[in-house]
């Protein structure tokens, strides 16, 4: 493993100057310091401030009348309780697809060939490409008379379009789907790189006991990625909780409020309807949410840098 | 020895490449389809072409956005490596409780939902009158993406063994010196890597544009593209011809890093 983001000790060097030196190169962090403490530390201790207060776009730059937990209270007692369900839904099919599809591509791009490299560069791309892009083109395969909906009436299997981007939950699910497409290729080249680590002879042994394609999944390749999985697993549940754009791009929150999920829902309260506190006290509690994830995400590093 | 694949891995790898090719074909096909051909299923691949779309698109007007696009997207990587290198440099190579609180700090803003983060900016932004400038998009778009460089540059920064800088020290360089000369130098294809995701990252952000820029004639590309596809009665060949000019540049860059990214993609995201 290359990076321990723990502090690991050092084993006792005999140059007890080294450790002095070491600590001198601290230096390095103050740009960052300075620039993470005025862009980002102190816009959050604002996002909290507001989230305590009564804002609006209107006294957006005045003095805030302190309203206590007020905010809160509205969010959870409105629309904040069914757009955490929605978020834990989403987050749920984004997560499940992306890593079983995400291991199940690792699969078949772990083999050599001019298709597989094909494949695994065209599936880099799509994830390159910028999320209003790929947000605009399966908006556009999704509609009513687009291609999906085009070869489902000309099949038979259907007689009126499915309408994937304006039913409440149809909607949920077509947007969760293209945030699992999006996320696929990411997951399928970490699960790949831990593919590639598996020696030949161990496949060559397999081969010789006769082992089927299955049992070599199951013996070979699925312990080979275990040590992958649960870091991979909370970047996944991260990129699913955090994810809007795609949100933003093909259903702006909509058919109602059918795909707010709790971050889109706090933007949308700000910006849309101009209540900047309400907005801010629904992203303190996503932020929350966003803290526990990072403490678990923290841990298993941890755990996977003292298991290898 | 050569592994054959079976029917069902071949049949997933061919539903793979459709799956992540039939979308890049579309949005190509879209923008040279004139408004009538675009929903009709006869002409779904046969169509005759027509550049009209581009045509509409390719005008004095897109000038703008897209030196707006090129702007934010190589002044936020500029900004960030001249943040990040030093970060990861300093966090590899120091230990205790400041590098632990840094690190933990690190992995908590790259998780932030961007969301989150817009509606404070806009406040700070406000009073500090960075709205409706490039120079402000370009401030958040650093603070968005200089955590996820750093955390990602580190592990680049560990790999450059500590004797090579022992042998500049005794030199007499100094510790900026040896950095600047040694270390950075053999750190370069993490920093290349690097800059290519931020770069990428940058020009697909919409949602700072958007809002910090009051007047839409500063828009970069990414946002003219997702207003137009949130409007009513989408003009879906104009869409799609925007779309192609925007992917563009993410086609060139692609294609003259995709080794690096591929391979080191992983590195610091996982281990």
């Amino acid at each position: 493993m290359t990076a321990p983001l723990t502090a690991t000790r050092a084993p006792v060097t005999p140059r007890a100057r080294s450790g002095r030196q070491r600590q001198v190169r601290l230096v390095f962090l103050l740009p960052a310091a300075v620039f993470m403490g005025l862009f980002s530390i102190y816009p959050l201790i604002q996002l909290v401030r507001m989230s305590v207060s009564a804002v609006t776009v209107g006294t957006l730059n005045q003095e805030w009348v302190f309203t206590g937990l007020d905010n809160f209270s509205r969010s959870f007692s409105g629309e904040g309780a069914p757009a955490l369900t929605r978020t834990l839904v989403f987050v749920v099919v984004v997560t499940g697809l992306g890593m079983l599809l995400g291991l199940a591509a690792a699969i078949t791009l772990r083999t050599r060939g001019r298709w597989s490299g094909f494949l695994l560069a065209l599936m880099v791309f799509v994830w390159a490409l910028p999320p209003v892009v790929n947000g605009s083109v399966w908006k556009f395969l999704l509609a009513d008379s687009g291609l999906f909906n085009t070869v489902l009436l000309a099949s038979g299997l259907r007689d009126s379009p499915v309408p994937f981007l304006y039913d409440q939950h149809w909607a949920l699910m077509s947007v969760a789907f293209v945030n699992a497409f999006a996320v696929i290729p990411f997951n399928a080249l970490v699960f790949r790189a831990a593919l590639m680590n598996i020696p030949p002879e161990t496949f060559e042994a397999a081969a010789l006991d006769g082992a089927s394609r299955w049992q070599e999944i199951r013996h070979i390749m699925l312990p080979s990625v275990r040590s992958s999985t649960l870091v991979l697993l909370v970047l996944t549940i991260v990129y699913g909780f955090r994810s809007f754009d795609f949100i933003y791009v093909m259903t702006y929150g909509g058919p109602g409020t059918a795909t707010n999920t709790l971050p889109f829902l706090g933007y949308m309260q700000a910006f849309v309807r101009y209540d900047f506190g309400l907005g801010a006290a629904t992203s303190v509690a996503a932020v929350l949410g966003v803290l526990v994830l990072a403490a678990v995400y923290a841990r298993s590093i941890r755990r996977e840098e003292s298991e290898s | 020895m050569k592994q054959t694949a079976g029917p069902v891995l071949t049949a997933w790898k061919a539903l793979l490449t459709v799956m992540y090719g039939l979308p890049i074909l579309w949005i190509v096909l879209t923008s040279f389809k004139s408004s009538g051909d675009v929903f009709s299923t006869s002409s779904a691949l046969i169509f005759s072409p027509t550049t009209e779309a581009y045509r509409d698109v390719l005008t004095a007007d897109l000038l703008k956005p897209l030196s707006q696009s090129v702007l934010i997207a190589t002044g936020t990587t500029v900004l960030v490596l001249l943040i990040a290198i030093p970060a990861a440099y300093g966090l590899a190579r120091t230990r205790g409780h400041l590098t632990s609180i840094g690190l933990a700090l690190l992995i908590v803003l790259q998780m932030m939902p961007q969301t989150a983060t817009v509606i404070p900016l806009f406040q700070v932004f406000g009073s500090w009158t960075l709205l409706d400038s490039t120079v402000g998009v370009i401030l958040a778009d650093t603070a968005l993406l200089a955590p996820f460089a750093t955390l990602l540059l580190r592990p680049f920064f560990r790999s450059v063994p500590p004797e090579l800088e022992e042998a500049g020290s005794i030199d007499g360089a100094s510790l900026m010196r040896t950095f600047v000369s040694i270390v950075v130098p053999v750190a370069r294809n993490g920093i290349f890597t690097v800059g290519t995701l931020v770069f990428l990252l940058a020009w697909g952000e919409f949602l700072y544009a958007v809002n910090f820029f009051l007047s839409p004639g500063e828009y970069p590309l990414s946002v003219l593209l997702a207003q137009q596809v949130s409007a009513f009665g989408i003009n879906w060949p104009g869409l799609m011809a925007l779309a192609v000019v925007t992917s563009i540049p993410i086609l060139i860059v692609f294609t003259s890093t995709y080794r690096l990214l591929r391979d080191g993609l992983t590195v610091g995201a996982v281990k």
